[in-house]
């Protein structure tokens, strides 16, 4: 039987989205002081409207003021959905204002997918985009991969954290407590920040010669997007902007970086880099990578696109390389990678649908659920095959020794296929619009494992509204892993039909 | 034996002549070139467009720029130009000295130079790692850069500032509350 909820309830959910939009009102001063700073008055106008209507969520959420602040599993996952669907919704205002967006759809279209870190873009002309609006753009990768709600953590030590933790899709505990884990979690993405940014500004300055300003705005720009696993661009024509082998290869490190679970910076970090490489997830994505590597390069090859050994190295590794990271630069057009067959297609599909590693910042199935998979499976073939009464071991490692016991290759198994039904949702709807199947699937699966690439199906003039509406839901319920968002349906139907 | 000197003599002067006369380069479009960038390769094309980005002045010699075509150029978005799609854009390669003088490139608050840019198409060229650019040997400027304004709007400022001060109220009224 469904309990209605009642008004402590969303006192609750109201309080903590509150402190979340608290955050979200400071990290909206940083665009607008950087329209002061540039002049840009009009984006600055914007921004100041934006900040003051999540000023005003928060207060009246935390006006809420419940008698017990500590969140249970259904109200933090619930106040996650919101969170996630709501603060875009804001987000997208100085992006509709702007006149660079056809209207309040396209913008929050972007905006989901700037804070999903999916890359996917609705916009015309970005190559006269304000710099502010474009920091924006860039910044909402940086807020949501690192995880907006770690930053609550971080900074409230909410009561309840863990199932907001949870609800964010990040499950590796690595520090005693979920805050000091958070803060380990930004204290990583600083040090990359730092370090990111000023190689990308060094190679910008000193290799591609650009000016000492321009090398900082894309470097900060390209660092959001890569480590973040983002895939937005300050310029139309992504990655392909540089003609730079160098800065395809520092970015090209930040991507990997991005896509790293936590878990393992951290053995890094302590210099254990024996128990990274025994971890099942790194054993699992060195082995998609390879695999996924090979067909793009055949592929490639096969199909002649490129003469050359080096154009074939570089443009087949990089590309992989941003699918399987969830990325999605490009340093090919659309209109190229739409001509892409065979083989290499099928290559860079794959490995966007793979996706990262779990608790990381890149989407898509996560390398832990494949490797839970394919030994879920091994285990039970062996089991057919061995005499009755033998022994299959069950263990694996992944920080440390593990059992892979029947419920959780069951739920290992339940969101994986959740992706694929997720794939196919939005390949079906795009192929309703007249899509062909094999473009469908690709902008779908791009859209729902948050990588961004496109071969033109996200199109501001032609993108019909409802494929528009499914492939944010896809975003929302990829970046999320399902768990929250099926909680939100809970609540809502308990809301609805409880007693 | 006269009349095959002739024609031999013809032939020959017709071919020097041929040779010596600069080749007619093939006039398209930068869309055209994004669309069939193969098609284009190792051809010499004049192309149209406006340059926007940065300069980027390599140690080589050489300033690295990127070309749009598309509607935006004829009438810039922020000049009324109607929203019509992504940027469609391609790498051009222009020697340094060509490149000297150009305004600024386009961007937020500038309209960028509208050039015609001759020179050779490298598709996939394999001395630079496969990447796709106009290797510029004639540049014409069209149409001088200019500023492009945007002037503020004011009511998203005062909206803000409204719903600011609506939320330092809520809060101080729920502190006053609280204690």
């Amino acid at each position: 039987m469904l309990i209605r909820p009642v008004a402590e309830d969303f006192r609750i959910i109201g309080f903590f989205m509150g402190r979340v939009f608290a955050i979200f009102t400071v990290a909206s001063l940083v665009p607008l002081l950087w329209a002061a700073l540039a002049r840009e008055w009009h984006p600055m106008s914007s921004f100041a409207l934006m900040a003051g209507c999540y000023a005003a969520l928060a207060a009246i959420g935390l006006r809420s003021s419940p008698k017990v602040r500590r969140l249970d599993w259904s109200h933090g996952m619930t106040v996650v959905a919101l969170t996630w669907a709501l603060a875009p919704l804001v987000g997208s205002i100085p992006l509709l204002l702007s006149g660079h967006w056809s209207g309040p759809l396209d913008s929050y279209f972007d905006a989901m997918s700037g804070l999903t870190t999916t890359g996917l873009s609705l916009v015309h002309d970005l190559d006269h985009l304000a710099s502010s609006i474009n920091f924006w753009r860039h910044f909402l990768h940086f807020l949501g991969g690192q995880g907006i709600i770690l930053a609550a953590l971080s900074l409230f030590a909410a009561g309840g954290g863990l199932t907001l933790y949870h609800g964010e899709a990040r499950e590796e505990r690595i520090m005693p407590s979920v805050t000091s884990t958070a803060r380990f979690i930004w204290g990583v993405a600083i040090v990359h920040l730092v370090g990111g940014v000023v190689a990308l500004t060094l190679v910008g300055w000193v290799t591609l010669g650009f000016s000492p300003m321009r090398s900082a705005f894309h470097g900060l720009m390209i660092f959001f997007a890569g480590f973040d696993t983002g895939g937005f661009a300050p310029q139309s024509t992504s990655l392909g902007y540089y003609h730079s082998g160098i800065f395809e290869a520092v970015t090209a490190v930040l991507m990997v970086a991005g896509a790293m679970s936590f878990g393992v910076h951290y053995a890094l970090w302590r210099r254990n880099p024996g128990s990274v490489l025994r971890n099942l997830e790194t054993r699992t994505i060195l082995g998609s990578l390879g695999f996924t590597l090979v067909l793009t390069i055949v592929g490639l090859a096969v199909t002649g696109v490129y003469s050359s050994i080096s154009g074939l190295a570089r443009a087949g590794t990089f590309q992989l390389l941003s699918a399987h990271t969830g990325t999605g630069f490009a340093t090919v057009s659309s209109a190229e990678l739409r001509g892409w067959g065979g083989l290499e297609y099928g290559g860079i599909a794959i490995a966007m649908a793979l996706g990262g590693m779990g608790s990381s910042t890149s989407g898509g199935v996560k390398a832990l659920r494949i490797g839970l998979t394919l030994k879920a499976i091994g285990n039970q073939v062996r089991r057919v095959l061995l005499p009755d009464g033998a022994v299959v071991g069950t263990g694996y490692f992944q920080g440390s020794r593990k059992r892979l016991t029947p419920e959780l290759a069951q739920s290992v198994m339940a969101v994986s296929l959740l992706y694929v039904a997720l794939f196919l949702l939005g390949a079906g709807v795009g192929m309703a619009y007249g899509y062909s199947l094999q473009h469908a699937l690709f902008e779908s699966v791009s859209a729902g494992a948050n990588v961004g690439l496109s071969v033109g199906v996200v199109d501001p003039t032609m993108m019909p509204a409802v494929l528009k509406l499914v492939f944010m839901l896809q975003m929302w319920a990829g970046r999320l892993e399902f768990v929250a968002v099926f909680a939100l349906i809970g609540f809502l139907l308990a809301w609805v039909r409880g007693k | 034996m006269k009349r095959a000197v002739v024609i031999v003599w013809l032939a020959a002067t017709s071919a020097v002549v041929g040779a010596a006369a600069p080749a007619e380069a093939q006039a398209t479009s930068v869309e055209a070139i994004v669309l069939g960038s193969a098609e284009f390769d190792g051809i010499e094309i004049t192309v149209e467009g406006e340059l926007v980005g940065d300069y980027g002045n390599r140690d080589d010699g050489t300033t690295w720029a990127q070309l749009n075509g598309g509607s935006y150029v004829t009438m810039p978005l922020r000049e009324g130009g109607a929203r019509s799609g992504s940027n469609t854009g391609i790498g051009v390669m222009i020697p340094a000295g060509l490149a000297e003088g150009l305004d600024p490139a386009g961007g937020y608050g500038t309209r960028g130079p509208v050039v015609s840019l001759t020179g050779v198409w490298h598709h996939h060229d394999p001395d630079r790692g496969g990447e796709s650019y106009l290797e510029v040997v004639g540049l014409d400027v069209i149409e001088e850069g200019r500023a492009l304004s945007q002037p503020i709007a004011w009511w998203p400022l005062l909206a803000g500032l409204g719903f600011f001060g609506a939320a330092i109220t809520l809060r101080v009224r729920s502190s006053t509350g609280e204690s």
